[in-house]
């Protein structure tokens, strides 16, 4: 659709990551990703969507090497940044805080669990400059259990993104919260990714989510996956995410995208019709 | 309405005082209850063994088996001071509660430990497992004997014991907590650049003594128990051998001022490990 204004943050159009023909299938038999290809330009954020249960999350655990690909290859470009950054970081679904950590020391934990370079003094301005910038000052010395479920996603995303990775995986982080909640993270997490040059891969069941925060979308086929439909989001990296739902070409965009993920989702269904499923 | 005043005045002098003067009112006749409970049961117990037709339907009735709370009250004072050549409590007190607590702390220790190993390693776990069922499943009493004749009638052979006893309950709960990690935590650290090392000690082993600590009111309340029957069996100076005592004595009096005092020192021990517990894992539970 439109080529230009895609990670502008960024010099040149070289790719991060380039994910070729990838074919996986669980042990069981079931296909679940067939000749995937995907590019992702470094310092771009990468939204993925698709019918449910067509396998963006099988793509995220191939991306973070807790699977292996039959065949296909999933390639990153080397890293020329000195001194190297952390490759990979995930934020999932589900929470992964530690319950008995504050949120100082949850946003932290890279630096407790893995050596780093930063000395403690630079490792303790990292992580009250993180906070503060996604706005939770104050919740410095709370615990997990005495946060709101988006300040838990909040510190959760600063614990992935403390460790400088060049590349931050979103598998659905937000689906459990309410809407103004999400707009309120959306502008946090654009800002500080935008900020760190962190390249994004977001996994969402939610197109208003994927189209709002990205710089390009793509569209999965139902099960087994391949790319169906690529789009340029041309949004830039000043964004406000309040107005930008209102914003005419936000809501001319997401009609047509919109209009590519219904056919998949119609297929999915016609190809699932016959035995019991509990999504949409 | 006169009390009614009384809690406005309290709230405006103090902030924490209305909300638990107002707890102290509703608790008021569950606590008036127990209490007229305990009244009614003390006098039952010292007046009803003197009426002559009860005393003479048997034993249950009869002051030399049953004793009575005014002679068990003058035999606690007497253990408390030393009075009437008694022998002093104090010191059989400590060296039992002593035993205890010793017991409880290798016990959860070793369990804590054994846990973690456990659960990080699933290979291991499933070769032990029908023997750690089989061990779970020996009475611990049953092995007073042997370890008697090898460490003596000592304070050792009760502790030991103990933490027979002790360990099983917190290997089980430190298994299960291990065991809880869920898979995603591990994953996340992981990509946080952890090695095995790490998720062993900064993920897997704050979840084993969580669950560990959970079980401290339940485990030192096994160890008095087991300490005392130890000492019954046994006869290393404390509170089961002080039973011991009373039964060859046929002091009835003694082994219920015995009783109750152990009443006492296991209520303060659980409400001890309870605010232990609760403190240092503020965060579970919710």
């Amino acid at each position: 659709m439109r080529a230009s204004g895609a990670a502008p943050a960024m010099a040149g159009s070289s790719n991060l990551l380039s994910v070729d023909n990838v074919s996986f299938a669980y042990p069981g038999g079931t296909q679940v990703l067939d000749q995937m290809s995907i590019a992702v330009p470094t310092g771009s954020i990468t939204g993925i969507v698709g019918p449910s249960g067509c396998g963006k999350s099988t793509l995220l655990a191939l991306l973070a090497g807790l699977l292996h690909p039959d065949t296909g290859s999933i390639e990153w470009s080397d890293d020329t940044a000195q001194p190297p950054r952390h490759p990979l970081t995930m934020m999932f679904q589900k929470d992964t805080l530690l319950p008995w950590l504050t949120v100082e020391d949850n946003v932290g934990l890279h630096f407790r669990i893995s050596k780093s370079r930063l000395g403690k003094g630079e490792q303790k301005d990292r992580i009250s400059e993180l906070i503060h910038l996604a706005g939770m000052h104050g919740a410095e010395r709370k615990f997990p259990y005495q946060l709101s479920g988006g300040m838990r996603r909040r510190t959760a995303f600063l614990a992935s993104v403390a460790a400088h990775p060049r590349t931050l995986l979103l598998d659905e982080p937000f689906s459990a919260l309410d809407e103004p909640t999400r707009i309120g993270i959306h502008q946090d997490i654009f800002n500080i990714v935008k900020r760190e040059g962190i390249t994004v891969l977001l996994i969402t069941h939610d197109l208003g989510e994927a189209i709002s925060l990205s710089d390009q979308v793509m569209i999965l086929t139902s099960q087994p996956a391949s790319v169906y439909k690529r789009f340029d989001i041309p949004f830039g990296t000043n964004r406000n995410f309040l107005q930008l739902r209102e914003n005419p070409k936000f809501l001319e965009l997401y009609g047509h995208v919109w209009e590519q993920l219904a056919v998949q989702i119609q297929l999915s269904r016609a190809n699932t019709a016959h035995r019991p499923t509990n999504d949409l | 309405m006169t009390s009614n005043k009384a809690t406005r005045s309290a709230g405006q002098a103090g902030q924490a005082t209305p909300s638990r003067l107002s707890r102290i009112k509703a608790r008021s006749p569950v606590w008036l209850s127990q209490l007229g409970l305990l009244v009614t049961f003390m006098l039952a117990w010292q007046y009803l063994p003197q009426i002559p037709a009860l005393k003479a339907m048997g034993h249950l009735f009869d002051p030399y088996f049953v004793s009575s709370p005014q002679r068990i009250a003058r035999e606690l004072y007497n253990l408390g001071t030393g009075n009437e050549n008694s022998p002093l409590i104090w010191a059989y007190i400590w060296s039992t509660v002593y035993a205890a607590l010793l017991g409880t702390t290798i016990g959860m220790v070793l369990g804590a430990a054994s846990g973690l190993i456990l659960s990080n390693f699933r290979f291991l776990s499933e070769v032990m497992r029908p023997f750690i069922i089989g061990m779970n499943a020996v009475p611990r009493i049953a092995l007073v004997p042997i370890i008697v004749i090898v460490f003596g009638p000592t304070a050792t052979s009760c502790v030991i014991i103990s933490v027979l006893v002790v360990f099983f309950v917190a290997f089980f709960n430190a298994y299960e907590g291990g065991s809880s990690v869920r898979e995603e935590l591990v994953q996340n650290a992981r990509l946080l650049g952890a090695d095995e090392w790490h998720i062993l000690k900064c993920i897997r082993l704050p979840f084993v003594m969580a669950w560990t600590l959970a079980s401290l009111p339940l485990s030192v309340t096994f160890a008095v128990i087991t300490v005392v029957t130890a000492e019954i069996l046994t006869g290393v100076p404390g509170m089961g051998s002080l039973l011991g005592t009373a039964a060859v004595t046929g002091n009835s009096a003694l082994t219920f001022s015995v009783v109750i005092t152990l009443c006492v020192v296991g209520i303060a021990i659980t409400l001890a490990a309870d605010a232990i517990r609760a403190r240092v894992l503020h965060w579970w539970g919710h």
